[in-house]
């Protein structure tokens, strides 16, 4: 029988690591997503993933149960993301070279070459677009068009409220859009 | 009810997230099917969420779970110690914008502790004003001047010898001098 969520975190919240590996496999990917689209570094977003499941571990006696498990969890990475964005200092260039070997490798040449190059060339922009906007822009069209969480749950994470996640989408997609323009 | 292009395009994000009430989401939704020009914009925004997410997903995919959980493993293992735990609860007030706010407000605390002493003689102890008496020597035109300054009876007491050698053989040990206050 499965376990439901809100069982694994009572058993983390008495030192169960056996639960907590449950609850890590289930979000991990979910989590470097959101932290890699804002950082555009691989090895950067590796490590403030696991800062960030290590951090959750270390308090999750204070999770209440308030929210869901998820929400709470990515209000803890995406503080993270956004203090070492705004610590460290790395330069443009740095950043645009590692994300630019991520799509390389990641991606080859599949049925339909001509719309598969498209999409990469549109990555590569979307990219260094998304790169120009604040951590707090980054941070809720990341976890919309990612993740798909609610105006409510964005404002969870962000600490802020629907109306103000709603402005912050529309004015990080107009910027987007403008970045874009013939590539979409 | 929501009529003209710059509207419907203000409510696009909002109707693509399911984000908007079933009224404005009926008048976008009709508006889309009868405006060309939307239903592109409404295209190029659905473009840049799936790239995104479909760049992502491809590059997290290749994340293998076992050395991921090593990792965070390893850190529950290592319980970092207390002063490390400090440091990282102390940087985050030290980001720009807190710092912005800490630094007038640490001045201004000072300030105005300072300020007591005007209002409150010798508050607060920890600043300058102590029970102990200090002792300055000055060296000058052939004679040694020592100066003993008692802050809380503001005594000062001023004394001439010819060199410090001599004054240590002959006078008082200095120790009993300040018991004298």
């Amino acid at each position: 029988m499965e376990i439901s969520e809100w069982d694994l975190v009572r058993k983390c919240q008495q030192g169960d690591v056996a639960a907590y590996e449950t609850l890590t496999a289930k979000y991990y990917r979910r989590v470097f997503m959101v932290i890699l689209g804002m950082l555009h570094h691989r090895e950067d977003a590796l490590e403030v993933t696991q800062e960030s499941f290590y951090r959750a571990f270390r308090n999750i006696k204070r999770f209440k149960g308030g929210s869901s498990f998820y929400t709470w969890l990515y209000r803890i990475a995406v503080n993270l993301a956004i203090d070492f964005q705004r610590r460290q200092k790395r330069g443009a260039m740095d950043l645009k070279e590692n994300m630019d070997e991520v799509i390389v490798e990641t991606e080859t040449l599949g049925s339909d070459p001509y719309r598969e190059l498209r999409d990469r060339q549109l990555g590569k922009k979307l990219l260094s677009a998304i790169d120009e906007l604040t951590p707090d822009h980054k941070a809720v069209i990341l976890m919309r068009a990612v993740e798909g969480l609610s105006y409510k749950e964005i404002g969870r994470v962000m600490g802020c409220s629907e109306g103000t996640v709603m402005s912050r989408l529309h004015y990080a997609r107009k910027k987007l859009q403008e970045k874009l323009g013939s590539y979409l | 009810m929501i009529q003209d292009c710059q509207e419907i395009r203000q409510s696009l994000g909002a109707w693509l997230d399911r984000e908007l009430g079933a009224s404005d989401a009926a008048d976008v939704q009709l508006h889309l099917q009868s405006c060309a020009s939307c239903a592109a914009e409404k295209a190029r925004l659905e473009r840049i969420d799936s790239s995104l997410k479909s760049m992502l997903e491809k590059e997290a995919s290749q994340v293998a779970f076992e050395p991921f959980w090593a990792g965070v493993r390893q850190r529950i293992a290592e319980e970092r110690p207390w002063h490390d735990r400090i440091i990282d609860w102390a940087r985050g007030f030290l980001t720009p914008p807190r710092l912005a706010w800490a630094v007038p407000a640490v001045i201004i605390l000072l300030l105005g502790i300072f300020s007591l002493e005007k209002f409150f003689p010798g508050w607060p102890p920890v600043f300058g004003q102590t029970n102990l008496a200090a002792v300055e020597h000055i060296d000058g035109h052939g004679f040694n001047v020592a100066l003993l300054r008692e802050a809380k009876t503001k005594t000062t007491v001023i004394w001439l010898f010819e060199n410090q050698e001599s004054e240590d053989e002959t006078s008082a040990e200095p120790a009993s001098s300040e018991q004298a206050f």
